[in-house]
């Protein structure tokens, strides 16, 4: 009898596979479609789009972009809040015979061809100063900024650019170097000469790897050490505006310290005045050849610049005689003032710097976000030079409160130090640009 | 032969095993080159396909290329015809397709762009030497605006003369709107390249996650590892020579098919690639679900080979059972059929013996009747005769009584009537029996019971009695003259106190049996055959019942035996013990309060346990000496005295003078040959061992009342003088001897020929016309019983108290229940036992009183 009830339930059960599994097979062959008379499938509707210009990282195999993946998380938030489609417009130098990124940033931004820019702070102010960037102040996402990124892209008034990262520049140094040679970290210039002067005598060729973008970092962090740590911010800064001091006086020590490490050999001017960021130098720092280089913070979160050394990396402040000087210069997003897709270009923006999406790209790309509501951890290597920020001892890269544009001017200036100027024709070339901003 | 079924089952099942994996190789090697077959026609398909998709690309950027040439060509003209051309061309204003319009008139260096601005024609580069339709073609650069651009220079003739040239500059980004948005679902990657530069000039709207962006041909190999030198050698050729080229590599570890395709006759190309996911989707699909068939089918057949397997395991099952059901059948059936052939052969042996065990003492009555009648005048032959025949018929009926009990036993009726008994009275009329048997063989009959706890038991007296009759009526029968016999009741240690578990020992040192008799002793109608013992009679029954009659009582038999030299003889019983009464009263009546025995160690140690077990224990002393000690210190009324003591004789007068004046000396005596018993003192009391307290008890009495008054009262009451017997008994012979026997006692008898004329017989006799009726049972007209039940039914006085004792031939206990049942008062077996008789009808009658 039991028996019986087994086989029966056997049966069953043999029964129902039998009709699951025929079940299974017509589903396979079966494809569902939205109209029987119409034999397309329906399509999406066509979202609105909005440009977005930004530079195009060269794409390494098998490696991970933090900040390219940080920066498209965002994208992807705001594209799927707001229904629209961001399309990625993309520029980058092949080599310095190229039209530079700002180059061709500030042509599209005049000529209107995209709604959204990522941009360098000196376009940023010469775009500004055409009047050709929307003011962003009334976004929700202004109010959470952080003081100094206000204060660095405010122009008349005008908040003109709203940045994803506080990008602080310092001085990427190999540490099991340092040690190998019993040198402390530098502080001041004196000390950063006497770590080269080790170094060359050691047999390393190059102690510095520079490239034709960030030298003016060095001088940067010198001249303005004292302005924005001495007390006397604003004063300072007005008295340059009003021509009672001059550029040159503050960047000429820095000047003299970089035509001295050309000088000595430890920088090789003629291969940085060729030579795109990171790209000239990073192979050398990574095989331990270069000791030092300069980078921007996301760097060391980035596989494809120095985020995973093979030796012990810290980042530190640039020489000043106020001790190691993060050096803070802010890119930004900015929307063109006649931008086809304005509404949309600034909902899309507004998105993207809200705190939710820049609490996911700070934690992506392990940055300091410009959201005061918003902190990260940073990467061992960042330490030292975080631990500065956070003391609110750093320069400024560019300020827009300065009627001199900072980052790029002092850049082309470098540029002419390392095509064989002299100091003293260079410290010219700001009295010129000086006087020059100042007839404006 | 099942494990011959078994392997052949299995050899079977092999080969179909192999088959079915066979038919699935096969199956799967056929659905495995389908699906090859279908992806490479979808592969080719979509090669095919691909290459009309770049096709279409490729001539869709063509004719806007030459729409752009012919347009510029008409404002050439236009401009020519302008008065001033120059201001002709400022007049024009820009547009998504042609950004900047410039000339530059002949001779000059640089001219003006419809910006307003001035140009010169520095910064374009023609030396790739392509032209569409006809007109120069730049290559590809950065424009003023900051994006991807070309040039075409157009000759502007006025007259016949070439009065300058008509600069258009054109942006990649109008090509890209008249491109699709993308292809194969958007997974297909598609960049402009320009030729010579091998710049990407125009670029997916994408980077990061969702697409990578390429600068140039040497970044798109970096980035996707191409490094293979000969397949870029390959692209360089193609390239060079503006050919178009298709290669199949991995893109970010997804296998791809790349491709260049040549536009404008190769000074730009379509670059890009599609993953072979996207290519060959639909052939995977239809792979997918022919897969999904070749499962669904798979799946289905095995199920039904599952539940084809399950239901052949299930029916070999059933199939099984089935067997070993028939096997035990016909197993059985064999069994009953050899059980009742060797049933029917030894019931043809035992009637063959019968008849000859029958006929034998039936000549010896027959012969002897025909010497009685010759010799009728001879008083000592007729004694003879009488006696022969007497013997014959006593052997005769022994027979009949064992046939009968054996068939009793096998059909299962015997019932088995559980009474109180003693040890004593069991083991008396053994000895009664046996003795007499053993002395005339003058055999030794050896007597012991030791160990016994407890003498008053309950159980079938008459079978224990039966069995040890069988027993030792074949050992005596069995040894020869002068031989022993031994009989020994052991008591055992018992499982529970409320049983006696006694081991019965019949010994004897006789004739013995072979082992091969031994193994049928126990069986029905076999017998010693040799001419030693052929001179026994007996039926061969007896050792059957007997083995029959212990396992009905729950025990066990046993036999070792050697041919001349004995044979033993092993039955273990455990009997309950009855809840005697104790009568210790009996003996404080007969004014004795302490008892001592003087005794060996084993017979002291039997008495105390049964004194102790009857409620009156007992002291005991092991000699003389010991006893009179004691018997200084306590009063004894009673004192037993072991015979076969060393010295008893010299001693029991000592212990006689001990004990007070109504003290009682009893000894203990074996029965062992007239020698003891001569010994004895004059008037001693003497107790036959072995002891039992219940035979102690009676001598007690015998020796307190005086050892004659109930023997002449026996005698008295032996006479049925003087009775009157109505008798119901149909055979006449049977009558005749009834009515010469109770003649012979002094008694009268009227004998009717049924039930109903003894019932009206009665009737008419008037009360106590008769003291008791005898009733046959099996009459003709009414039978006995009936004719009981109308008696006793009758409205007179006597009706109800007249003894009616049945004598019939239904021997049987059923038979005893039912006449006593039926109102009869006692039951006797024919053929008349006269003496049996005589004591049934004086304990009914009363007849003394």
């Amino acid at each position: 009898m039991r028996n019986q009830d087994q086989t029966t339930k056997r049966k069953r059960l043999a029964a129902l596979g039998l009709a699951a599994a025929m079940l299974l097979g017509l589903s396979a062959c079966e494809k569902q479609r939205d109209s029987d008379v119409n034999l397309l499938p329906k399509e999406d509707k066509e979202k609105p789009a909005v440009n977005l210009f930004s530079p195009m990282e060269k794409t390494e195999p098998d490696t991970e972009n933090a900040a390219r993946n940080a920066a498209d998380t965002t994208i992807i938030m705001a594209e799927e809040k707001l229904g629209v489609s961001v399309a990625y417009k993309t520029y980058t130098a092949e080599n310095y015979k190229d039209k530079t990124y700002d180059d061709v940033a500030l042509e599209r931004a005049r000529s209107n061809l995209d709604d959204i820019y990522l941009l360098n702070p000196d376009t940023i102010a010469i775009l500004s100063e055409e009047g050709k960037l929307a003011d962003l102040s009334g976004l929700e996402c202004a109010q959470n900024l952080r003081d100094v990124v206000k204060a660095a892209n405010l122009v008349d008034g005008k908040l003109v650019a709203v940045p994803q990262e506080v990008v602080a520049y310092g001085l990427f140094v190999n540490k099991d170097l340092f040690d190998r040679y019993k040198l402390k970290l530098p502080e001041t210039p004196e000390e950063f000469l006497e770590c080269c002067r080790v170094f060359k005598e050691n047999g390393i060729e190059t102690p510095v790897g520079a490239n034709r973008w960030w030298l003016e970092t060095f001088v940067l962090a010198q001249a303005y050490a004292d302005l924005y740590n001495g007390g006397n911010t604003e004063a300072e800064i007005e008295a340059l505006n009003r021509g009672e001091a001059k550029y040159s006086d503050y960047m000429r020590p820095g000047f003299e310290f970089l035509q001295e490490l050309m000088d000595e050999g430890y920088i090789d001017a003629e291969k940085a005045l060729v030579s795109e960021a990171i790209e000239g130098e990073r192979q050398d720092f990574l095989d331990q050849k270069t000791p030092i280089v300069i980078a921007y913070w996301g760097a060391a979160n980035t596989e494809s610049a120095y985020g995973n050394p093979g030796f012990h990396m810290q980042a530190v402040g640039f020489p000043s005689s106020r001790g190691q000087m993060p050096v803070m210069s802010i890119t930004g997003f900015a929307v063109g003032v006649d931008a086809e897709h304005k509404e949309n270009a600034l909902a899309v923006l507004d998105e993207i710097l809200s705190d939710e999406a820049l609490q996911a790209y700070a934690e992506i790309n392990r940055v300091i976000s410009p959201s005061k509501n918003v902190s990260v951890e940073c990467v061992p290597a960042l330490k030292p030079l975080n631990d500065r920020i956070e003391e609110n001892i750093f320069v400024l890269g560019a300020n827009a409160g300065m009627k001199l544009e900072q980052w790029g001017n002092t850049c082309q200036v470098v540029r002419r130090l390392l095509g064989g100027a002299t100091v003293d024709e260079c410290m010219a070339e700001f009295d010129r640009l000086q006087e020059e901003t100042l007839k404006q | 032969m099942e494990k011959k079924l078994g392997k052949q089952r299995k050899n079977k099942g092999v080969p179909l095993l192999i088959l079915i994996i066979a038919f699935f190789c096969i199956l799967g090697v056929v659905v495995l080159l389908a699906s090859h077959q279908i992806s490479r026609e979808m592969s080719d398909s979509a090669v095919q396909n691909l290459s009309e998709s770049l096709d279409l690309i490729q001539c869709t950027i063509e004719a806007i290329l030459r729409k752009e040439a012919e347009f510029q060509k008409l404002i050439a003209k236009e401009t020519a015809l302008a008065a001033d051309p120059e201001a002709y061309i400022r007049s024009y204003e820009k547009n998504d397709t042609m950004v900047k319009l410039s000339l530059i008139l002949s001779g000059e260096e640089s001219g003006v762009s419809n910006n307003g601005e001035a140009f010169t024609a520095e910064g374009l580069d023609f030396s790739v030497e392509r032209t569409v339709d006809g007109l120069p073609i730049s290559q590809s650069y950065v424009n003023y605006m900051g994006a991807w651009a070309y040039s075409m220079k157009c000759p502007v003739v006025r007259g016949g003369e070439t009065i300058g040239d008509l600069y258009v500059e054109y942006t990649y980004d109008s090509l890209d709107r008249s491109l699709p948005d993308g292809f194969y679902n958007k997974q297909a990657a598609l960049y402009i390249m320009d030729a010579k530069t091998q710049r990407f000039v125009l670029k997916p709207k994408g980077m990061g996650k969702r697409s990578a962006g390429h600068l140039n041909l040497e970044d798109f190999y970096r980035a996707n590892s191409i490094e293979d030198q000969e397949l870029r050698g390959e692209v360089e050729i193609a390239l060079s020579n503006g050919q178009n080229i298709l290669f199949y590599h991995d893109i970010r570890n997804v296998k791809a098919l790349n491709y260049m395709w040549a536009v404008n006759d190769g000074a730009a190309f379509l670059v890009g690639y599609v993953p072979l996911d996207a290519i060959q989707q639909e052939g995977r699909t239809v792979n997918k679900n022919i897969f999904i068939v070749v499962f669904v089918m798979l799946t289905a057949f095995l199920l039904c080979c599952l539940l084809y397997y399950f239901n052949q395991k299930q029916q070999n099952k059933i199939r099984r059972e089935r067997e070993e059901e028939r096997e035990i059948h016909n197993k059985q059936l064999s069994e009953a059929l050899q059980a009742a052939r060797v049933a029917n052969n030894s019931k043809t042996t035992f009637l063959s013996n019968m008849s000859h065990d029958i006929r034998t003492p039936m000549n010896a009555v027959l012969g002897f009747a025909n010497l009685l009648a010759k010799e009728a005048e001879n008083p000592a032959k007729v004694k003879e005769y009488t006696k022969k025949i007497t013997a014959s018929g006593q052997h005769l009926l022994s027979l009949i009584n064992d046939i009968l009990d054996v068939s009793k036993i096998e059909s299962g009726k015997v019932v088995l009537n559980f009474e109180p008994f003693t040890l004593n009275d069991l083991v008396s009329s053994v000895d009664a029996i046996i003795q007499p048997m053993a002395k005339a063989k003058k055999q030794n009959f050896h007597v012991s019971v030791t160990g016994v706890r407890h003498e008053e038991l309950i159980g079938d007296e008459t079978r224990m009695n039966q069995i040890l009759i069988n027993l030792l009526s074949n050992a005596v029968k069995y040894t020869q003259e002068g031989g022993d016999i031994w009989f020994r009741i052991i008591g055992l240690k018992p499982r529970s106190s409320q049983y006696e578990h006694i081991r019965i020992e019949v010994e004897d040192n006789g004739y013995g049996m072979t082992p091969e008799y031994l193994e049928t002793i126990f069986d029905a109608f076999t017998r010693a055959e040799n001419s030693t013992t052929n001179k026994v009679q007996g039926t061969g029954l007896g050792m059957a019942i007997t083995k029959n009659i212990v396992e009905l009582m729950g025990g066990a038999i046993e036999v070792t035996s050697q041919v001349d030299k004995g044979s033993l003889f092993r039955v273990e019983l455990e009997c309950r013990v009855a809840e005697g009464q104790q009568d210790r009263q009996f003996w404080l009546q007969n004014g004795i309060e302490r008892l001592l025995a003087v005794a060996g160690e084993q017979t002291r140690q039997s008495v105390q346990e049964l004194m102790e077990n009857a409620g009156f224990p007992a002291d005991a002393a092991a000699d003389a000496d010991q006893g009179l000690a004691m018997m200084k210190n306590q009063p004894y009324q009673l004192v037993l005295l072991d015979w076969d003591l060393p010295g008893a004789d010299a001693f029991q007068a000592a212990l006689k003078a001990a004990l007070p004046g109504n003290g009682l000396l009893v000894l203990l005596v074996s029965d062992e040959g007239e020698d003891a018993q001569a010994r004895l003192p004059e008037g001693a009391a003497a107790l036959t061992k072995p002891f039992f307290a219940s035979s102690l008890k009676e001598k007690v009495a015998e020796l307190r009342q005086g050892p004659d008054g109930g023997k002449n009262r026996e005698e008295e009451a032996d006479s049925l003088e003087g009775l009157r017997f109505l008798a119901a008994e149909d055979n006449e012979i049977n009558a005749e001897i009834l009515a010469e026997v109770l003649e012979l006692e002094g008694a009268s008898c009227e004998i009717m020929s049924n039930g109903k004329l003894a019932l009206e017989r009665f009737c008419q006799a008037p009360p106590g016309s008769f003291d008791a009726i005898l009733m046959d049972v099996q009459m003709p007209v009414m039978n006995g019983y009936d004719a009981v039940r109308a008696i006793r039914a009758l409205p007179r006085p006597d009706a109800a108290q007249i003894p009616i004792i049945a004598m019939t031939a239904n021997a049987f206990a059923e038979d005893e229940r039912a006449a006593l049942e039926a109102g009869m008062n006692a039951h006797v077996a024919k053929p008349l036992d006269v003496d049996l008789l005589k004591k049934v009808i004086r304990e009914y009658t009363g007849g003394l009183d």
